[in-house]
């Protein structure tokens, strides 16, 4: 008994000498933090950076319109660019899904080692680094750039066309750093797509279109919902991509919340922009989350 | 009818077309760097004049036969090799650090049960799902709240919060799919749980371990947002000091340093992405 006894502590001491380091790291380093800037946002800014610490909800009014005080007044241009952000997001994960998709299919096509060439191959510009990505494109779109030039010289334009600085840019820019995130949620989902179902479904007489409707699209959902969850994220956040790519022309709320923590030291503000961002990102995950217990009590029912 | 349809000469070639193109638009981009590195058209890089090394020579001292317009957008060699060291030294510490916790904490969650794993589960996504400017921003206040001088180690503590989550994920398929009869046969032989360890889980979960650190290498290597904040002023990765070279102009030496990082990090991930796919 006594001996059964010690082996437990022993392995309980195993155990929490094991979780030790990451709990230890995760709540000094990561939740402490993220704790401090929910309190900073509340917090009255300080006149040369920095913070007094006076309960200050007015940050948020700027952004959002209540509340306010006779200091601080609404302007409507931050919700603005925060549609802006999204609409960019919500484009992002449109192209970059139209791009993977039928990829996935390209490649659930092929066997053995040309498969594996294939996902090394598409997977391996996920580790390029990602602000030598977004200069490839400038270097594609600015004026004097690879497309104007070979437009030019070709006689089909006499002026550069103005590829750079639109919300153009700045999705292709996305679309093209985002692009693994995508496919390779929707590749797992259709690489598992049974085939049976398939032809089950025109045996029953469906035609090709409502094959796809009915039968594949819902199948491959959950990759299709996974990749969009995790392309929307990193690109609602995104400020190195519009700060090449968009100029001063397409802002995005990471601009704003880096120019508020950089260069007009609000550190509050900031940290209220930085938090309609986690709102939104908590909201999406806990709807994910949510979505995929649904789908495991299914599978087990 | 419809995989009638699907292997269909026709469409068995639209497919291979739009592969085609699929690789092109990933591709396409770098190609374009690493062919314009070796312009010698300082001017216009889209106007081909002639083959040269001058760029590449200018990042390690050689090459002076650039104009003097060149010359003023040229980093010098020393300022170079400090971003790189101050690069590498961050990416290997960082990596090293998350590596033991992530292997750590995957052998307890995979290996005990016990009151809260759900809780720590979730508390290992949640620094792969914040946004980096999110936890860049966060960082930064942190640091100067508590009286951190940012410097190379700041950084290095930044990025072990987040890596550790993604060497966790690695190693944790591995264990997941090693046999566990071998760990209970040591024991039973009468090895301690250390010697267990080293002997019989390590050798088993070695390609999961390297793996980790390998992708956490290379993601600490190229991270440029949340360097972005908590770099000091003496403190610049090569991700940075690229970025403070773009904003001051598109310049040829640029694209000679971006093909030498892109080449080093495709390397370090070919070698990971060899690890993980290889069988036990």
């Amino acid at each position: 008994m006594a001996g059964s006894g010690a082996i437990l502590a022993r392995k309980r001491r195993t155990l929490i000498l094991l979780l030790a380091p990451l709990t230890l790291m995760l709540s000094v380093f990561f939740l402490i933090p993220l704790s401090i800037m929910v309190i900073y946002s509340f917090l009255e800014p300080g006149l040369y950076g920095g913070v007094e610490w006076n309960w200050y909800p007015y940050n948020y009014g700027r952004i959002l319109g209540w509340p306010l005080n006779d200091f601080e007044t609404f302007e409507v241009i931050y919700l603005k660019i925060f549609l802006n952000s999204a609409q960019i997001a919500v484009m992002t994960v449109i192209v970059t899904f139209l791009l993977s998709y039928p990829a996935a299919f390209w490649v659930s096509r092929m066997t053995g080692a040309r498969k594996n060439m294939a996902l090394f191959l598409i997977t391996l510009p996920f580790f390029a680094n990602m602000l030598v990505r977004i200069y490839a494109w400038l270097l594609l779109l600015r004026p004097t750039g690879f497309f104007n030039t070979i437009l030019q010289s070709t006689g089909l334009i006499a002026e550069p066309l103005n590829l750079l600085f639109t919300n153009f840019s700045v999705i292709i820019g996305m679309v093209y750093i985002l692009t693994p995130f995508m496919f390779l949620p929707i590749y797992a989902s259709v690489e598992k797509l049974d085939y049976s179902l398939v032809r089950a479904s025109q045996d029953l007489g469906a035609n090709p279109i409502q094959t796809f409707r009915r039968v594949i699209l819902p199948l491959t959902a959950p990759g299709i919902i996974g990749g969009s969850v995790i392309v929307f994220i990193p690109a609602l956040g995104n400020f190195i991509v519009p700060a090449f790519l968009g100029g001063s022309k397409v802002q995005m709320t990471g601009n704003l919340i880096e120019r508020s923590f950089l260069q007009s030291r609000d550190w509050p503000f900031g940290a209220a922009l930085a938090l309609l961002i986690m709102a939104f990102v908590v909201i999406l995950v806990m709807f994910q989350i949510s979505r995929q217990n649904r789908a495991a009590e299914r599978g087990i029912a | 009818m419809l995989d009638k349809i699907l292997n269909s000469r026709f469409w068995s070639w639209l497919f291979k077309g739009y592969g085609f193109v699929f690789l092109t638009f990933l591709y396409l981009p770098l190609g374009l760097i690493f062919v314009y590195s070796f312009n010698a058209n300082s001017i216009n890089m889209a106007v081909w004049t002639d083959f040269t090394f001058d760029w590449y020579l200018t990042i390690f001292g050689g090459a002076n036969s650039q104009s003097e317009f060149d010359a003023a957008f040229t980093e010098s060699p020393e300022r170079i090799f400090e971003v790189v060291r101050n690069s590498a030294v961050v990416a290997l510490c960082a990596s090293t650090i998350s590596t033991v916790i992530g292997t750590a904490t995957a052998i307890a969650l995979q290996r005990y049960n016990f009151a809260g794993k759900k809780f720590y589960q979730a508390l290992l996504i949640l620094p792969m799902i914040v946004p980096d400017i999110v936890l860049g921003i966060a960082l930064l206040i942190f640091f100067v709240g508590a009286g951190f001088e940012l410097s190379l180690l700041t950084i290095i503590i930044g990025h072990t919060t987040f890596l550790a989550s993604y060497v966790f994920i690695v190693v944790s398929a591995r264990l997941a799919g090693m046999d566990t009869t071998l760990e209970q046969a040591s024991a039973d032989l009468g090895a301690g749980p250390l010697t267990t360890f080293r002997r019989v889980t390590l050798p088993q979960i070695m390609p999961g371990v390297v793996g980790g650190f390998l992708l956490a290498f290379i993601i600490s290597l190229d991270d440029v947002v949340i360097t972005y904040f908590i770099a000091g002023v003496g403190s610049q990765t090569l991700p940075i000091f690229i970025l403070a070279m773009m904003r001051r102009g598109l310049r040829p030496q640029i694209n000679a340093l971006a093909v030498l990082l892109l080449a080093f990090s495709f390397v370090v991930a070919a070698i990971g992405l060899y690890l993980r796919s290889r069988k036990t």
